[in-house]
């Protein structure tokens, strides 16, 4: 059976497109599926830092479209799963030295020997997008709960709508349910209903990620991050597991609090 | 392109009138120098007759479409009624109207044309333009642009621009089942939402001009 084809992607940049990218294919790593992350930010690559892979690059995306090497040469191995692989972008070319269809046979050649194949796409909807886009069949949309952000996922979910990619996701990144509760942050009930497509989960602000983007160890791996929490049960939920929203960024008091307002 | 069988635009001609049928891989300039040849030859054959354009298998930006119109309109005062469109909605539901019409003329055209429906919610990016009224079954959301020269109705929630009456008919009118919007324009005039006005209940409301001014009454 062939692999999924997912891309993560956001319109905006900063959101968190990468992270999750490095999350999502941990975890579902984690699960023993086959995974390969590729990232197609052609020119300003940095999933490889975020992996903590980046000593290992020889060759990138753009010799295997050219051909100058074999597939199986430029992918890089996880430190810690051996079956997690990264393609890494070239950081010395552009966003058009390939194309949608190159990408699209790329993308269908890799999903028969893996059960994902996660693709990083880069901010902006121009070549870059059209070409991660290319060859999905699921795409996950990370937002943050800012005006601007909710506003370039809209216009994306309206490409990838138009692009006929039929199972769109939300991912809404970087909510701080303090400032929720104060009324100074939008809720998540506020962006949903704005974008209308269903949530995969909700990943709380928090000083782990930055800490573990900067050691180049994806956050799951640490299991007392709440972060890290929300990052695999979102996972699990694109791998299609039912586990329920709630709880995800609350806590226990939290809960305890609602059920005796209820 | 001596050779009718690869023209880069068919024109097929039956009771109804003409449809314009791009070649799927047709570059737009082959396309424009075509009709120009065609429209120059047989300029009193196509005179003020009605098209349809045909694009469901080579999907146009607005900028073509409307390129594309303009130039029948003003070669030989073509009128394109309709356009037919592929599944990529949102890159081709999108403006096909001459500019240059009056405001009297536009007033008569909007009344007895039917209207421009779209069926799922206008997402940002989106721009729909339509010569009549115009109905969108979804929300607006904000940076979505629906103008129509009639009137728009929305049968969700309004967050984004609205312009009805947009060749100069004052007596076009929003209606909306609620009005959170960035911008209303209705004819010439423009409107922007009280600022830091308390968010009222979702009802549904009527843009319209009053006394040389927009103003939004619920029923």
């Amino acid at each position: 059976m062939a692999g999924r084809i997912v891309v993560v992607t956001s319109g905006k940049g900063g959101v968190g497109k990468t992270t999750t990218v490095a999350n999502l294919g941990t975890t579902l790593a984690k699960k023993k599926y086959n995974v390969v992350l590729i990232d197609t930010d052609i020119g300003l690559r940095n999933l490889d830092v975020v992996m903590g892979l980046e000593n290992r690059i020889v060759y990138n995306l753009v010799d295997i479209i050219e051909g100058n090497c074999r597939k199986e040469q430029a992918m890089i191995r996880d430190r810690k799963l051996s079956n997690l692989c990264m393609i890494p972008a070239a950081q010395t070319r552009e966003k058009n030295s390939i194309t949608e269809e190159q990408m699209k046979a790329l993308c269908v050649e890799l999903s028969s020997e893996f059960d994902y194949v996660i693709i990083d796409c880069p901010a902006g909807i121009e070549q870059g997008f059209k070409n991660a886009i290319a060859g999905a069949d699921t795409a996950v949309v990370v937002t943050t709960p800012e005006v601007s952000a909710i506003r370039d996922a809209d216009r994306v979910i309206g490409l990838l709508e138009a692009a006929l990619v039929k199972k769109i996701n939300l991912i809404i990144n970087r909510l701080n349910a303090r400032m929720v509760k104060k009324g100074d942050m939008m809720s998540t009930e506020d962006i949903i209903a704005l974008l209308s497509v269903p949530l995969l989960g909700v990943v709380p602000e928090s000083e782990d990620v930055v800490v573990s983007t900067n050691r180049g160890v994806p956050l799951v791996h640490d299991r007392s991050s709440k972060a890290g929490a929300a990052f695999r049960s979102m996972a699990a939920r694109l791998n299609g597991e039912s586990i329920p929203l709630d709880g995800d960024s609350q806590g226990l008091f939290g809960r305890m609090k609602r059920f005796i307002w209820n | 392109m001596s050779s009718p069988a690869l023209a880069p635009i068919l024109i097929k001609a039956d009771r109804a009138g003409f449809t314009l049928i791009p070649a799927p891989e047709a570059p737009f300039a082959d396309v424009m120098e075509f009709m120009d040849h065609k429209l120059e030859e047989s300029r009193d054959f196509f005179k003020n007759s009605q098209m349809v354009l045909d694009l469901t298998n080579r999907p146009m930006g607005s900028d073509e479409i409307s390129a594309l119109c303009d130039k029948l309109y003003q070669k030989a005062t073509v009128r394109v009624v309709e356009i037919r469109l592929g599944e990529d909605l949102s890159f081709t539901v999108t403006g096909a109207q001459n500019k240059v019409r009056t405001a009297p003329e536009a007033d008569r055209q909007s009344r007895d044309m039917i209207p421009v429906i779209v069926r799922n919610t206008c997402r940002s990016g989106v721009r729909v333009v339509s010569a009549s009224d115009c109905v969108v079954l979804g929300d607006v959301n904000p940076g979505a642009e629906i103008i129509a020269d009639g009137d728009v109705i929305i049968y969700g929630i309004l967050r984004g621009v609205a312009h009805a009456g947009a060749a100069g008919d004052r007596s076009a009118r929003i209606w909306a089942l609620s009005f959170e919007p960035n911008q209303i324009r209705i004819a010439d005039l423009v409107a922007v939402p009280p600022r830091g006005g308390k968010p009222v209940q979702r009802r549904f409301e009527i843009a319209e001009i009053r006394n040389s001014v927009i103003q939004v009454l619920s029923l």
